[in-house]
């Protein structure tokens, strides 16, 4: 099993795009698909298993075991075309597992009428900012001047590693539009070296991908998730700066012993 | 080498829907101490062995099952009663009531899902209608606990044997992936862990209280003497 792409459901071929967002840099891409899964109740359509993912697999919260998987949903679109979403729980490991896995989705993907691949990952910044930019890069100059008008930076230098990135490579070369949506993140890190998410990043993706495909969602939740994130980072702050005071004090203060 | 994993049968058997019951070198070594007691005691055939040139006899891991993609381990082979003899899995029979025991052995990183998909598709081969996986979780609280790929399952251990959900979390090496991959292929699959304290510099230190405390479970849900 190198590759295996079990269908729920047997789908009509249809014009349509497909949208994917896999786990990496603060969970941009996997949390941005998986919001608009959540608010536009996409319906689950295909599981993705493959010898390349990390080999372990999860028990969950219900005592149920879960292999480490991509996951395939289908949006019925009234105000445009049918929509696919790529989500998962991970990303192959080695580059020939990612190419393999990105070559394998795209197949699948063209068999069922789709002309037009969105893809969504993370830019790491260590510039300041209020909100964050969105950057992109496309698979044809005319696609860049679309997203132009959306207000999306264009990426003029830079990589996008992983099946984020290889999955509009390999669009280019299957000869369908690729486009590559990257939010703008600070990329924190826990202790234990993984992404803390970031939904303010996801936030300003989303506009622009919802403004793109002409979709409604809610964002109150993200909003929500923000204000936790600045609540939590302001504290984080101020425990710093109160250590930092401290240890300044702790310096300058005179020994209060005598030798 | 033609294939990378490969069988070497030795018997032929007939059961009737028999119970896989998996267990490998894990935390403490709760899995290989299991079924080796019911490998003593009941006294099942050796049926089959699976090889595999992803089996590294010397790991370069710690623990050994949790591998690591530039981490693939040395090859070698062991030498038993003076023969010797290349690292494996084994399966054995055992007829009343069927079971497939089966003692495994982790592979590295690159070979961890074609091993275990080798054993589901023997298990299919076999007629297996469930596979018990039996391994240890890092706890100091000593308690039984189950996972299952099925919530009728979990529900059917609960019920009849007060067996709870405790653990939640990955589950790696040989054990886990066989697990894992049951339900793609339309085989039940349980797991009974035990909670067992971590040693962090033996991670695989036999803790044979713990796996009495297992063994007692299974002797239960599957009407074993052993």
């Amino acid at each position: 099993m190198n590759v295996e792409i079990k269908m729920l459901k047997t789908l009509q071929p249809k014009e349509s795009v497909l949208i994917g967002g896999l786990p990496g840099i603060a969970y941009i891409g996997k949390l941005s698909v998986d919001h608009l899964i959540q608010q536009l109740k996409a319906e689950l359509v295909g599981e993705v298993y493959s010898k390349f993912f990390p080999p372990y697999v999860m028990i969950k919260d219900d005592g149920i075991v879960e292999l480490m998987k991509n996951e395939l949903y289908y949006l019925k679109n009234e105000n445009g075309k049918d929509i696919f979403f790529l989500t998962g729980n991970a990303q192959a490991f080695s580059p020939e597992g990612q190419y393999e896995i990105a070559d394998k989705l795209l197949d699948w993907a063209i068999s069922l009428g789709v002309k037009r691949v969105y893809s969504i990952a993370a830019l790491l910044t260590d510039r300041s900012f209020e909100t964050p930019n969105v950057y992109g890069t496309t698979t044809t100059h005319v696609l860049l001047e679309e997203i132009k008008k959306y207000g999306v930076l264009p990426l003029d230098q830079g990589s996008i590693s992983g099946t984020n990135g290889l999955i509009i490579g390999l669009a280019k070369k299957k000869n369908i539009d690729g486009i590559c949506l990257l939010g703008e993140t600070r990329g924190y890190q826990t202790p234990e070296g993984l992404y803390v998410l970031d939904p303010r990043a996801v936030k300003a993706v989303l506009d622009v991908l919802t403004a793109l495909l002409n979709l409604k969602t809610d964002m109150t939740l993200l909003d929500k998730q923000t204000k936790e994130m600045d609540d939590l980072i302001r504290k984080i702050a101020e425990i710093e700066r109160n250590m930092r005071e401290e240890m300044r004090e702790a310096t300058t203060k005179k020994p209060s012993y005598v030798t | 080498m033609e294939e990378s994993t490969w069988i070497k049968h030795h018997k032929t058997v007939e059961l009737n829907e028999p119970i896989a019951v998996v267990g490998s070198s894990g935390l403490r070594s709760i899995g290989r101490l299991v079924v080796d007691h019911l490998i003593k005691e009941l006294k099942p055939q050796l049926i089959a062995e699976l090889y595999s040139t992803h089996f590294p006899l010397i790991y370069q891991t710690i623990p050994a099952y949790s591998p690591h993609p530039e981490l693939p381990g040395i090859g070698g082979v062991e030498i038993e009663s003076g023969e010797v003899g290349l690292p494996r899995v084994q399966f054995y029979a055992h007829s009343h009531p069927p079971l497939i025991i089966t003692k495994g052995y982790n592979a590295n990183f690159n070979g961890q899902y074609e091993v275990a998909g080798r054993v589901i598709d023997f298990f299919k081969e076999l007629q297996v209608r469930r596979i018990v996986v039996v391994a240890g979780y890092g706890s100091k609280e000593k308690k039984v606990c189950c996972a299952a790929n099925e919530e009728k399952i979990i529900d059917e251990i609960k019920n009849k044997f007060q067996i709870e959900v405790d653990y939640k979390g990955p589950f790696y090496g040989f054990s886990g992936l066989v697990f894992g991959l049951a339900r793609l292929r339309g085989i039940e699959a349980l797991c009974l862990l035990v909670s067992a304290e971590p040693v962090p510099t033996d991670p695989e230190a036999p803790d044979e209280e713990s796996s009495k405390m297992l063994l007692n479970k299974l002797n239960q849900i599957l009407d074993l003497h052993s």
